[in-house]
């Protein structure tokens, strides 16, 4: 079924120069050189909205790019979708699989495949199935639904998928995200199997660790723009961290230094469950005090969704406490833990923080609808709605609002402005806020952090989420690391680096050395 | 499906120009539709639609019989409104109308001659919107307990209704039936006293409030506390989670005012010009006709009551037909392309449709097929 | 009960579940898709009519079938554009499309000179043999006896099962229903194996309708074909969405038509409109029961259904 090729060919499998992709404006890949050899595992490391999922998409065929050259084996090349890039032998395995729950596995591995005739042997599929998974060290059940199968072995059939239609270029995004440390230890296996053959692997990922392990070469990327491109036997984790995050030393700037108060949100050894069921959030405990803005930092899927969800009430721990100025919140619902003082901006503002088809009125009203004037008994004050939101907007500066029309309708920034504004101008103690200036321009991203940083003059206790180290270093006055559900690194913001949080972030420990 | 020549992108908020032309032109459609039908089947459209309105609202008769097969209209279209706003499928008003008509008459039946109007009417009334909810219960808690679709549970719900209904009084001997019915059976009628009160030819207090009802409704949905949080439900459910609202709660809720809507008109029926639980005059399709009242109002309770009374001059209108030799079924067909026109209708108040695709590039999905 | 009683039951709910069955295997195919149809009412009625009317006008009964299929397809088309293409509620979609299929159907009844209310059929199934093979006891007139449409069917349910289960393209069909987005992903057309299916069963539906009025019913009337269409509805679920369960369900249902009649023989009276009830009452529970828990994942419905697809920029 495949030949392996030379592994000392000629030819590059993968050569682009000079690609561009932008999206609204926004390059997300900045004239970025990429080569693959045959035979090699090849690592593709960057944080997030460093442009490395783009450039896969652009590989896979996703996306066209807007410029630039594009070989594919020694021949230029323009996929037009996905189905040609895989018919070339280039395939891709997302984050979020693309599997039919409800079909087999045999029967996910026969879908779309150009080769198979009309009519589809279960067999012969099953046998195929077999043969491969032991091949490349990837055993699943053919016979299974793909919904039976933990995430680990459906990775493994999005693999075998790309396998069986004879992928010679293989991307991997994220992969170990998904799995135990064991699982990836035998992805690695399958990985330097499928390089020893002849084919190539792309390995998407942002942790060192991993990328030293498994790698013959590794690109780095930084804000859309390679700035890296070493054999990894060659580099130091030290200066991988380094190009990953691109910065040396910063010194916030940042108003005159608050003494922070009593502690007034403590967690405890906090269990979170992810999606899956697997624990997201395993064990973390830290205190937020008055007048402290404390940061937690990590790249995301790490945990601090289901670190935010938990402590706001969201999702139910499985095992851990909350408390709120001395109160045990953990048996609190949302509406509760919201009343007795604990304000959440959550990142995803449209689909969660406001209702993008009520208005603005409405939404500001969201949380305080419940209580006088908004109320009074069964009914609504829409005077009230107006007034409180007319006062909201003057005072926050919301732009673009007109009255009736949906909230969705404002950009990016004022959306945000209105969703702080309005868990901030009600009684709180503390504020939980994930990524409050994702996707906003400069003049927005001032005005949230400006909000922030007066939310602690008032004596708040601000717990910020970010991936952002900018945001973090400029606004935090305590930091956290996050990995992998547990908390890795602490250090106030005088100790912090960009170097130390980005290895913190890429989950080499400081204990280890590299 | 290739790559189109016309690109689609949605529209932020359309105009109220839009949201009413887009009900009007449907009907006018529909119109059209229903004029080269009868055209090609050797009718001449403009008798025929002279006569319908004449049918309807020619005299004065007859406007106060378009008002009549209104009334139960702009119930069922309440209903069909407030639940399909919240994303709650509830198409089974056709059952919960009969299940409404059948506790309305035996309330009737069982309160007896004795019982003054005082008690009588207003027990019969809410009788039959209690049999309305509970009805709809039967799909509601389903839903909201297992997540049980109630699109086919709704729907398979009418017809037991309908089964069930003429079972009472064609089928069996029950209280329901007259006993002193010979030819053929009938439904007991129920007393005077729980009768609603005719005062313009046949039509009946009924339609006070059924207007009454469908204002309740959008003051309801408005401008209260709880209608805040439908609307935020049904506008983005993670959201009203976060809000600290009590989803399941109500969808509930919803779902049996929804049954208690249609159960009403059942019971304005029996209590009005019907007098008693005829099954011939209650299975008339009035649930689904209130799904269609509802679309063209677009969701909005108080536009119901005008759709309404265009419904039931349509209604009306269909067996005046027969006097001119063209079937009345033409008022089925001309109903269904409404609604057909009307719900396609959604698609041009969601999007705009341009001939060339947007300056700035965007990612190659979304130049492909659909 | 006796061997003869039980021979009639059997073959009259052969009979009378054979629009059913071609019915409910259409909508099993639409809904397989993906799509939820619920203007097969409507579609079954004006295949009835145009069958009757072809056939009718030209004493073709071949012809009359084609008429209906196309009739069910064109029907369904309107579905599948509003559906598919437009992405509006398909649930308010199929409703206005029974509305409108009944509406016809009754119109083109009554217009026309003569008008086709009351009138015979020119020509109707026959079954194929009378005699011979079709005497033998039992087997004979349950297996022999019925006439081509029957057999039709049979051989419709066996190709839509292999077709479902064993070939590529009924592979396609399911990963569509279950999960259009991976469907695309992997390669699949996802609107035009919509399209496809959608008018495959709503063609289902118009031959269904046909039976009635080229078989069971032989003159036209103005209410042909009763509830079939949303019996179909329900039995689809009943079905767990399979071609073989739909073949039984239907003729249980015919049985069960029959029922009344059979349970006078023997002496037992049972409400018609009760028995009537019962596949609603039984869809409903299977639905609950179905859909719920680890069974909705090999019996219940296809995972997308009802669900518009639009594939988002990622």
């Amino acid at each position: 079924m495949f030949e392996a090729p030379a592994a000392n060919r000629v030819n590059l499998a993968l050569d682009l120069r000079g690609i561009d992709k932008a999206f609204y404006g926004v390059k997300a890949n900045d004239s970025v050189d990429f080569d693959l050899r045959w035979g090699e595992v090849h690592a593709l490391l960057g944080e997030n909205g460093a442009g490395k999922s783009t450039l896969c998409s652009v590989l896979a065929g996703l996306y066209r790019p807007d410029a630039g050259t594009f070989h594919y084996d020694g021949s230029p090349v323009a996929f037009r979708s996905p189905k040609d890039a895989l018919a070339a032998g280039i395939g891709m395995v997302y984050q979020h699989f693309r599997l039919v729950p409800n079909l087999t596995v045999a029967e996910n591995l026969a879908l779309g495949h150009p080769g198979l005739g009309i009519r589809v042997s279960q067999r012969a599929l099953e046998r195929a199935a077999v043969e491969l998974g032991d091949r490349y060290g990837l055993p699943v059940d053919p016979t299974a639904r793909v919904w039976q199968l933990s995430v680990g072995e459906q990775q493994r059939v999005e693999i075998l998928k790309l396998l069986y239609r004879d992928a010679r270029v293989l991307i991997l995004d994220e992969p170990t995200a998904v799995l135990t440390p064991q699982e990836s230890q035998g992805l690695f296996g399958t990985m330097r199997l499928m390089a020893s053959e002849g084919r190539s692997v792309i390995f998407v990922s942002h942790k060192l660790r991993e990328v030293k392990q498994v790698s013959d070469r590794v690109t780095v990327l930084r804000d859309g723009r390679r700035v890296g491109d070493v054999r990894t036997a060659d580099a130091e984790l030290r200066d991988l961290a380094r190009m990953m995050v691109g910065r040396d030393l910063d010194l916030p700037t940042r108003s005159e230094a608050v003494s922070p108060g009593e502690p007034v949100l403590t967690v405890r050894d906090l269990h979170v469950p992810g999606d899956r069921g697997i624990e997201a959030v395993r064990g973390v405990s830290f205190e937020i005090r008055r007048r402290e803005i404390l940061g937690i930092a990590g790249v995301s899927g790490n945990g601090q969704r289901e670190l935010a969800y938990g402590i706001v009430g969201l999702r139910r721990p499985s095992a851990g406490t909350v408390e709120l100025a001395g109160k045990d919140v953990s048996r609190a619902g949302v509406l509760e833990r919201s009343r007795l003082g604990i304000a959440y901006v959550p990142q995803s503002r449209l689909g969660m923080g406001l209702a993008p088809g009520l208005t603005t009125d409405d939404n500001l009203a969201l949380k305080s609808f419940r209580d006088p004037p908004f109320s009074r008994g069964p009914l609504l004050s829409t005077s009230a709605f107006r007034d409180h939101a007319a006062g909201l907007i003057e005072r926050y500066d919301i732009r673009g609002v007109r009255p009736g029309l949906p909230i969705r309708l404002l950009s990016g920034g004022n959306l945000q402005k209105a969703l702080i504004a309005r868990e901030v101008s009600q009684h709180h103690l503390v504020l939980i806020a994930r990524s409050p200036t994702r996707g906003l321009d400069v003049g927005a991203t001032q005005a949230v952090r400006s909000l922030i940083l007066a939310e602690r003059g008032a004596g708040i206790g601000v717990l910020l989420i970010s991936e952002d180290l900018d945001e973090l270093m400029a606004l935090a006055d305590r930091m956290l690391v996050l990995y992998e559900g547990k908390v890795v690194g602490e250090m106030t913001a005088e100790e912090a680096t960009a170097e130390r949080l980005g290895l913190l972030m890429a989950g080499h420990s400081e204990v280890m050395e590299a | 499906m290739t790559a189109r020549r016309l690109h689609v992108e949605p529209r932020g908020l359309a105009s109220t120009r839009v949201t009413l032309l887009v009900p009007i032109l449907s009907v006018l459609a529909a119109l059209a539709l229903g004029a080269a039908f009868l055209a090609v089947t050797g009718n001449n459209p403009w008798n025929v639609y002279t006569k319908m309105i004449d049918a309807a609202f020619g005299s004065s008769r007859s406007v106060s019989e378009t008002l009549v097969s209104a009334t139960p209209l702009m119930l069922t279209g309440v209903a069909a409104a407030i639940a399909f706003k919240m994303l709650v499928w509830n198409i089974g008003g056709e059952g919960q109308l009969l299940i409404g008509a059948v506790f309305a008459a035996g309330a009737g039946i069982a309160l007896g001659d004795g019982t003054p109007a005082a008690v009588a009417l207003p027990v019969v009334i809410l009788t039959g919107a209690v049999g309305g909810a509970l009805w709809a219960a039967l799909s509601a808690v389903p839903r909201v307990m297992l997540g049980t679709n109630e699109i086919i549970t709704t729907l398979m719900l009418n017809f037991i209704a309908l089964n069930l209904m003429n079972y009472l009084v064609l089928g069996s001997f029950s209280p329901w039936r007259d006993p002193n019915s010979t030819q053929f059976p009938q439904g007991r009628p129920i007393p005077e006293a729980g009768r609603l009160p005719e005062f313009f030819h046949r039509l009946d207090w009924g339609i006070f409030i059924a207007v009454a009802v469908a204002i309740a409704a959008w003051l309801l949905i408005g401008k209260t506390r709880w209608g805040f949080e439908v609307r935020v439900v049904g506008d983005s459910a993670d959201t009203a989670r976060y809000a600290g609202i009590a989803v399941p709660r109500k969808i509930m809720g919803v779902f049996l005012l929804s049954g208690a809507a249609a159960g009403l008109a059942g019971s304005l029926l029996v209590a009005g010009i019907l007098g008693k639980m005829d099954p011939r005059s209650l299975d008339l399709g009035l649930g689904f006709t209130g799904i269609i009242v509802a679309a063209l109002a677009r969701l909005n309770p108080v536009a119901v009551v005008p759709v309404a009374v265009l419904m039931g001059a349509l209604n009306n209108a269909g067996p005046a037909l027969q006097s001119i030799s063209v079937p009345s079924a033409t008022v089925t067909m001309l109903q269904g392309a409404i609604l057909i026109f009307a719900v396609a209708g959604e698609f041009f108040i969601a999007n705009r449709v341009r001939r060339r695709p947007p300056a700035t590039p965007t990612a190659l999905v979304e130049e492909g097929a659909t | 009960m006796n061997e003869s009683t039980f021979v009639l039951t059997a073959f009259a709910a052969i009979g009378l579940g054979t629009p059913i069955v071609f019915a409910t295997l259409g909508e099993i195919i639409t809904e397989r898709a993906g799509v939820l149809n619920l203007g097969v009412q409507g579609m079954m009625l004006v295949g009835a009519v145009s069958g009757f009317w072809a056939t009718f006008k030209t004493g073709n009964l071949l012809l009359g079938v084609v008429a209906a299929m196309i009739a069910g397809a064109v029907l369904s088309v309107i579905h599948a554009f509003s559906s598919i293409t437009l992405r509006v509620s398909q649930i308010v979609s199929g409703i206005a499309l029974t509305l409108f299929g009944t509406g016809l159907a009754n119109f083109i009844g009554r217009t026309g000179t003569p008008a086709l209310v009351g009138q015979p059929s020119r020509v109707t199934f026959e079954p194929l043999l009378t005699s011979g093979i079709a005497d033998w006891p039992v087997v004979g007139p349950l297996v022999f006896g019925h006439d081509a449409l029957v057999y039709v069917s049979w051989l419709v349910i066996a190709a839509a099962s292999y077709y479902l289960f064993h070939t590529k393209m009924g592979l396609t069909l399911r990963a569509v229903g279950e999960d259009p987005a991976s469907a695309d992903a992997a390669g699949v057309e996802v609107a035009r194996v919509r399209y496809v299916h959608v008018m495959v069963g709503g063609a289902l539906a118009g031959l269904g309708g046909a039976y009635f009025s080229l078989a069971l019913v032989p003159s036209w009337q103005d209410d042909p074909i009763g509830a079939a269409g949303w019996i179909a509805i329900a039995l689809v679920i009943l079905a767990s969405w399979r071609p073989w369960r739909a073949l039984l369900a239907a003729y249980l249902f015919g049985a069960a038509g029959r029922l009344n009649f059979t349970f006078q023989t023997l002496g037992v009276s049972v409400p018609a409109n009760l028995l009537a009830m019962i596949p609603f009452i039984l869809a409903i529970i299977a639905m609950i029961v179905l859909t719920s828990g680890k069974r909705a994942r090999l019996l219940g419905a296809p995972a997308a259904l009802g669900i518009p697809y639009a594939r988002e920029q990622r």
